[in-house]
């Protein structure tokens, strides 16, 4: 309530400095109340005027407001969520629940984990999609600006079957909210992201061949097997392409790692039962499953680990007597990543590859943070 | 003693402490019964003449714990007072055992785990109130392996959801530099050889504090580093005898082990040093290296943060490969400029950059990023790249034929 009040009193100030920059566009019919969107606007400047810079994401919600309003837009879940508030000039009633009431570095983050969830829940079938799209294979210096601002405009039109196609569109052909969004939000949603995009390094997956095995058979038979029932259970068989090692056990059950790719594990595993099938048992391919995705990227400077220790305690674990990297266990998604003090990180614990590029864009503002020394 | 106690056979109330052979007894003054008499006494009895016995001691606690947690407790103690740490320190370390043996997982770990969770009690009582002790030493108490120890910690961090903050570099300075026996002239350390503690002390943080700025502590075990910054700091304070003396004599004279990456950190902490004396003009002109710059130490620390800030400057991978080509283009320049002589060399040598080792180590050839496969997972597989992975039934044969023979060998009995 102090927050609302504070802002209330900065109106007269913010009124004035606002005629300086360009009106947000009063052109074109607006889903809701003048003075719900004035409410909305002085809480981004009231953010803005904070010594940290503000997330983007956190704005990119509100960013929507000033296009003209798309009713396929699944943005509306939010233009209703705002709406329901209130219409009078009572502040008490407003849920400002997404903004944190600290802007410290955590709240801000999970504000940012807890938007972005948001908008990952609704785009929920974009497998393609939900990849970091560098759209028509752009350079990734010039084009940064207008390719991540398209792609982070992807991001939040999921619904729209031709949103990726369209927002390049939309970026020419209306330039005044263009214009007119640019001062409004912070800079950061476009110079936030990295740019770097992790690569894969493995992959593991698990699948039924539904059939019992003789172990002993299978090593006999084939040439690529190994079977040592003293050391271990299960035959160890491997295929030069792609270059995985799958290990098949006596129920029917078989776990495939060493790709590079989620498709590459899938034909790697159709390739292993294809040769349990020549040998001449009953084997199936059912319930595929990617159990755990890794992949590495380098962020290009050094990284002062004891500091990120320090500020992030809740999550890290640093033990240089044990191991020279620091363990950061990132709540959402539910990633492992390995920093290193050479800037090399390493991202495990993944189901979906989304999930690696999401924890690596989580990260790479927090360690830019300590790029000082 | 006042309060209240009785001699059981004259009654009365007139008990005294008194000791006999160092044995605390109370005594009666006026019949001279001996009414406690240290541990052979019950106690039952010394709870009836007002002694009060730890819970610990009593046989209460003993039926409501398990006898392998009573073992684990004691253990938690032994561990506390052989390390000589404060009294508080013990009942932290217990409570964090009592936790941990809450859990089920814990219970059911076997007997060499739940050794070593005794360390890891300890370790992190310790931590917690920046006592400076090593995993190292935990584990050479313990007789346990730092493997062992290293997945039973984290389990135990992660299941109790403790905060354990960093090791305390400078407190570790402190306990590991004093117990080097450099301090006392004895048969096998020279006069020349002994040093002041505080001095010692003192630069040997300096040095410290110079490696943690120019990156040669992070990721890096602590202690290496400390050893070679007290060698340095021993080295400087007097070099003239002290320069012959190679890192693994100091060592040995001090008793004290010397750990493997020891002398690689004092190569890096050597280099730094080197490139700061770049920057300051009287030694500029003394054409200084690893083992002259050892005398002008006292110096450079003085002025450590000015020459730091001169003689580095911050940097990231790209700059570092950038430099790396225009040295290799500047290098036959830099020939050219040496043999005019001095005046080229008066000019302090450009910042080098203040990145950690490994990055400035010459890059390993970048592996191509790998061109994007195309695969879709449900390509038909042909039979002929199956069938090259299967054997023959003539190699099957022949297979079966060498595994027996080669089980037929080893299963004769060596004829004596």
């Amino acid at each position: 309530m102090r927050l609302i009040n504070a802002f209330r009193a900065q109106t007269g100030s913010e009124a004035a400095r606002s005629t300086g920059s360009p009106q947000p566009p009063t052109a074109g019919p607006l889903p809701m109340d003048e003075e719900t969107y004035l409410e909305l606007y002085l809480d981004q400047c009231a953010v803005q005027d904070d010594l940290v810079p503000p997330r983007s994401p956190l704005f990119s919600p509100v960013v929507p407001y000033v296009y003209p309003p798309n009713p396929s837009n699944p943005e509306t879940t939010f233009n209703s969520h705002l709406e329901s508030k209130e219409t009078s000039g009572d502040f008490s009633s407003v849920d400002l629940s997404f903004l944190p009431d600290e802007f410290t570095q955590e709240n801000k983050e999970q504000a940012v984990i807890r938007s972005k969830h948001e908008i990952e829940e609704n785009c929920e079938t974009q497998s393609q999609q939900s990849r970091l799209p560098l759209p028509s294979g752009q350079d990734v210096g010039p084009g940064l600006d207008s390719s991540s601002l398209s792609s982070s405009r992807s991001h939040l039109h999921p619904g729209d079957a031709n949103s990726i196609q369209s927002s390049p569109e939309k970026a020419n052909s209306n330039p005044s909210p263009l214009a007119s969004i640019t001062p409004m939000t912070p800079m950061t949603p476009v110079s936030e992201c990295s740019g770097i995009v992790p690569q894969l390094q493995n992959i593991v997956s698990t699948v039924n061949l539904a059939c019992k095995l003789d172990l002993k058979k299978i090593a006999l038979h084939a040439k690529n097997a190994e079977y040592n029932p003293k050391r271990f259970a299960a035959v160890i068989m491997r295929i030069r392409e792609p270059r995985t090692t799958a290990l098949i056990f006596s129920s029917g059950k078989m776990v495939c790692t060493g790709a590079k790719s989620e498709e590459q594990s899938r034909l790697a595993a159709r390739k292993y039962a294809r040769i349990v099938q020549k040998l001449g048992f009953p084997a199936r391919f059912l319930d595929f499953k990617i159990q755990n995705m890794v992949g590495s990227c380098d962020v290009r400077f050094s990284i002062r680990l004891e500091g990120l220790v320090l500020t992030h305690q809740q999550f890290s674990s640093y033990e240089p007597e044990l191991f020279p990297g620091l363990i950061y266990r990132m709540v959402k998604p539910r990633i492992v990543l390995l920093i290193f003090v050479s800037g090399k990180v390493v991202l495990t614990g993944a189901k979906e590859r989304s999930e690696i590029y999401e924890a690596f864009e989580n990260i790479y503002p927090i360690l830019k943070g300590f790029r000082k020394a | 003693m006042p309060g209240g106690g009785r001699c059981p056979d004259c009654g009365s109330t007139e008990l005294v402490e008194d000791s006999h052979y160092s044995q605390s007894q109370l005594v009666c003054s006026d019949c001279g019964c001996v009414v406690t008499e240290g541990v052979l006494t019950t106690t039952f009895s010394d709870e009836g003449n007002l002694r009060e016995v730890t819970y610990s001691r009593s046989t209460g606690e003993n039926e409501q714990v398990s006898r392998s947690e009573q073992r684990g407790l004691r253990r938690v103690r032994d561990l506390c007072r052989v390390l000589q740490l404060p009294p508080t320190f013990e009942d932290t370390a217990v409570a964090y055992y009592q936790k941990a043996y809450q859990h089920s997982g814990i219970r059911a770990a076997r007997l060499q785990k739940k050794e070593v969770l005794v360390g890891c009690c300890v370790l992190i009582t310790c931590r917690q109130h920046n006592w400076p002790l090593t995993m190292g030493t935990i584990c050479t108490l313990l007789y346990a392996d730092l493997d062992v120890f290293s997945g039973a910690y984290m389990k135990l961090v992660k299941l109790l959801g403790l905060d354990v903050p960093s090791l305390c570099l400078a407190e570790l300075v402190k306990t590991y530099c004093s117990s080097f026996k450099l301090f006392q002239a004895s048969p096998s350390v020279p006069a020349r050889y002994v040093e002041d503690k505080e001095k010692m002390l003192s630069r040997t943080l300096q040095l410290v504090e110079l490696a943690d700025e120019t990156w040669l502590v992070t990721g890096r075990h602590p202690l290496p580093v400390i050893t070679a910054a007290t060698f340095l700091a021993w080295q400087s304070l007097q070099p003239s005898y002290r320069l012959s003396c190679s890192l693994a004599q100091f060592c040995k004279l001090a008793n004290v082990d010397l750990p493997h990456p020891a002398s690689t950190r004092l190569q890096e902490l050597l280099a730094v040093l080197l490139r700061m004396a770049k920057q300051l003009a009287w030694l500029q002109v003394l054409k200084l290296d690893k083992r002259s710059v050892v005398k002008h130490i006292g110096d450079l620390l003085q002025h450590r943060h000015t020459l730091v800030r001169t003689a580095f400057r911050e940097g990231t991978a790209e700059m570092e490969t950038q430099e790396k080509e225009l040295q290799g283009r500047g290098q036959g320049e830099e020939v050219g400029n040496s043999s005019l002589g001095l005046p080229q060399g008066k000019r302090p040598a450009s910042p080098a950059l203040l990145l950690p080792p490994c990055m400035l180590k010459p890059r390993k050839r970048i592996c191509p990023t790998p061109a994007v496969s195309t695969v879709t997972g449900d390509e038909s597989i042909s039979d002929s790249e199956i069938e090259q992975y299967l054997r023959t039934p003539q190699e099957v044969r022949d297979f079966q034929r060498a595994q027996a023979a080669g089980q037929a060998a080893t299963s004769v009995p060596n004829p004596r």
